[in-house]
C-alpha cells in the first residue's frame, strides 16, 4: 500500500508521527487547491506562494488540533489559507487595486488557460472581466464565489471553511452572484460604448 | 411564483443542480411568461458558464520552491520537536540510573547471599564429623568434611515406643521404609557433639533417633537459618547413649 492510497487523515497522523513522506504526499495532494484559492482571492502569485507556504507551516504546528468531526483536512487547510489571505489583503490593501471592471489586462497570466479553447475574443474578454469582477468583490463575497463556484465546494464545506452558518453562505453567494452580474453588465456596456466611440480612420 | 421568488432561485436554476422538482417547474414556467426573469435566467446561466470555465482553466500549482521550503520547515520542526524529548529524557535520566543501580545492588546482594549460604553449608560440613553408623557415632568426633546420604542404622528397641517426649523435643524413631526412602534423598551434616569429647569417647553404645525440631534450633548450633522459614520444622538425628543421654546431633535435609 502506497501513501497515495491513504486518506488525508491517515497522512496527517503519520505526519504528526514524524514521517516526512506522509507530509510530502499531503502537500502534493492539497497544495494546488490551497494555492489556487489564495491566488483567486488575492490575484497575486507572490501572495499565493506566501500563503501556501504559511498554510503548510502552520499545519506542522497545529496538526494535533485537527478534529475530523469538524471537517476534512482540506477544509482545515482552506480555513488556514483563508485567514492568511484575509490578513494579507488587510496588510496589502494599499497594493491591491480595487479593479474597475473596465480595467482589463490585469489578470495574471496563470489564471488564464494557456490553450484557450474559446477563440471568440468577446468570450475571452468576458472571462477576463469575470475574473476581474471576482477580484473586485468584497472579501466575504469573493470567498464564497471562490469556494462554492470555482472550487465547487458544497455549502456545508464552505461554511466550515468560513466558519459561519450554511444559510449565511447561501445568502452571500446569492448576493455575490448578483454583484457579479451587475459588474459584468456594466463592463459589457462600457465595452460597447468604447467600440462605438472607436475613432475611424479619416480618409479626407 | 412572482419575480421576487424567481430571483431567489435563479442561481440554482442556472446551475441545473439538485433542487425540488416542483420549484424548478414553477420557476421555468415563470421565466417563460416573464421577459425580465427570462433575461435574468440567461444572465445567470452565462455567469455560471463563465465561472465553470474559470474553475476548469485555472489549474495551477504552487512553485516547486514552496515545496522545498515547507519540506525544510518540516525537517526543522521535527528536529525542534525532538529536542524537548531529549531534555525530558535528561531530566528523567537520574531515575533510570537510580533504578539500574538498585537493580544491580539487588542482584549482587542475592548472589552474595546465595554464595554465603553455600559457603556456610560447606564450612559446616567441614567442621563436623561424618557419622554413618551407630558404631561410628560412638567414636564421633569432628572429621573430614562429608555431605553424604544418611545411612542410619535403626535398631528398634522392643521396650521403647516409637514416639517419646524428651526435653520438649519430639523424638520419633524412623521406620525402616522411611529410612530406606531417605537414603537417596537426604543430606545430613556431620554429628555435632552435645557433650564434651571425653564423655563422647567413653560412650560404649547408643542409638540414633530421628526427631523433628524447630528450625530455630539451627541457630543454637551456630548454623545459618532462613528467617522466612523459621516456623518450619527440621529433621535431625540424635545420638543417644545407652544411659539415655543425648550425645550428638546432626541435621538432615
Amino acid at each position: 500500500m502506497t501513501l497515495a492510497t491513504f486518506s488525508d487523515e491517515d497522512l496527517l497522523r503519520r505526519m504528526i508521527a514524524g514521517e516526512e513522506e506522509a507530509f510530502a504526499e499531503l502537500y502534493k495532494r492539497r497544495q494546488a487547491g490551497v494555492y489556487r484559492f489564495a491566488l483567486q482571492m488575492s490575484g497575486s502569485p507572490e501572495a499565493a506562494e506566501d500563503v501556501t507556504q504559511e498554510v503548510f507551516i502552520v499545519l506542522l504546528r497545529t496538526a494535533e488540533r485537527f478534529d475530523p468531526a469538524r471537517g476534512s483536512v482540506a477544509g482545515y487547510l482552506y480555513g488556514i489559507a483563508r485567514n492568511y489571505v484575509l490578513r494579507r489583503l488587510e496588510q496589502d490593501r494599499a497594493f491591491i487595486p480595487l479593479m474597475d471592471p473596465v480595467e482589463e489586462g490585469t489578470t495574471p497570466p496563470s489564471m488564464i488557460a494557456a490553450g484557450d479553447p474559446l477563440d471568440d475574443l468577446t468570450r475571452g474578454e468576458s472571462i477576463q472581466s469575470l475574473h476581474d469582477s471576482i477580484l473586485a468583490l468584497p472579501p466575504h463575497y469573493r470567498e464564497v464565489i471562490v469556494l462554492c463556484e470555482l472550487h465547487e465546494m458544497s455549502y456545508i464545506e464552505a461554511a466550515n471553511v468560513v466558519g459561519c452558518a450554511v444559510g449565511t453562505i447561501r445568502s452571500r453567494l446569492h448576493r455575490a452572484r448578483g454583484l457579479l452580474l451587475e459588474r459584468l453588465k456594466a463592463a459589457k456596456e462600457r465595452r460597447s460604448v468604447a467600440q462605438e466611440v472607436k475613432p475611424a480612420r479619416c480618409f479626407a | 411564483m412572482n419575480c421576487n421568488d424567481f430571483e431567489a432561485i435563479a442561481g440554482d436554476l442556472s446551475k441545473d443542480g439538485l433542487m425540488e422538482a416542483g420549484i424548478r417547474e414553477k420557476g421555468l414556467e415563470h421565466s417563460a411568461s416573464c421577459p425580465d426573469c427570462a433575461a435574468r435566467l440567461e444572465d445567470e446561466r452565462a455567469l455560471t458558464g463563465g465561472l465553470r470555465f474559470l474553475a476548469g482553466t485555472s489549474a495551477v500549482e504552487a512553485p516547486s520552491s514552496v515545496e522545498a521550503a515547507v519540506l525544510a520547515a518540516f525537517r526543522q520542526h521535527r528536529t525542534e520537536s525532538s529536542v524537548p524529548q531529549q531534555s525530558r529524557f535528561s531530566n528523567r535520566r537520574w531515575i533510570y540510573v537510580a533504578a539500574s543501580v538498585a537493580a544491580t545492588v539487588l542482584i549482587v546482594g542475592l548472589l552474595v547471599l546465595n554464595a554465603s549460604r553455600s559457603q556456610t553449608q560447606h564450612t559446616t560440613s567441614q567442621t563436623t564429623t561424618a557419622a554413618t553408623s551407630t558404631e561410628g557415632a560412638t567414636n564421633a568426633a569432628p572429621a573430614a568434611p562429608k555431605e553424604s546420604p544418611v545411612e542410619p542404622k535403626a535398631e528398634p528397641r522392643n521396650n521403647r515406643s516409637n514416639r517419646v517426649q524428651h526435653r520438649g523435643i519430639t523424638r520419633q524413631k524412623p521406620s525402616q521404609e522411611q529410612l530406606d526412602s531417605s537414603l537417596t534423598t537426604e543430606i545430613a551434616t556431620d554429628f555435632i557433639p552435645l557433650t564434651n569429647r571425653e564423655a563422647l569417647a567413653q560412650m560404649d553404645g547408643g542409638q540414633v533417633m530421628r526427631v523433628e525440631l524447630p528450625r530455630s534450633a539451627l541457630m543454637s548450633f551456630g548454623l545459618p537459618m532462613d528467617m522466612e522459614r523459621a516456623t518450619e520444622r527440621i529433621k535431625a538425628d540424635v545420638l543417644v547413649g545407652n544411659d539415655g543421654l543425648a550425645r550428638a546431633i546432626r541435621f538432615v535435609r
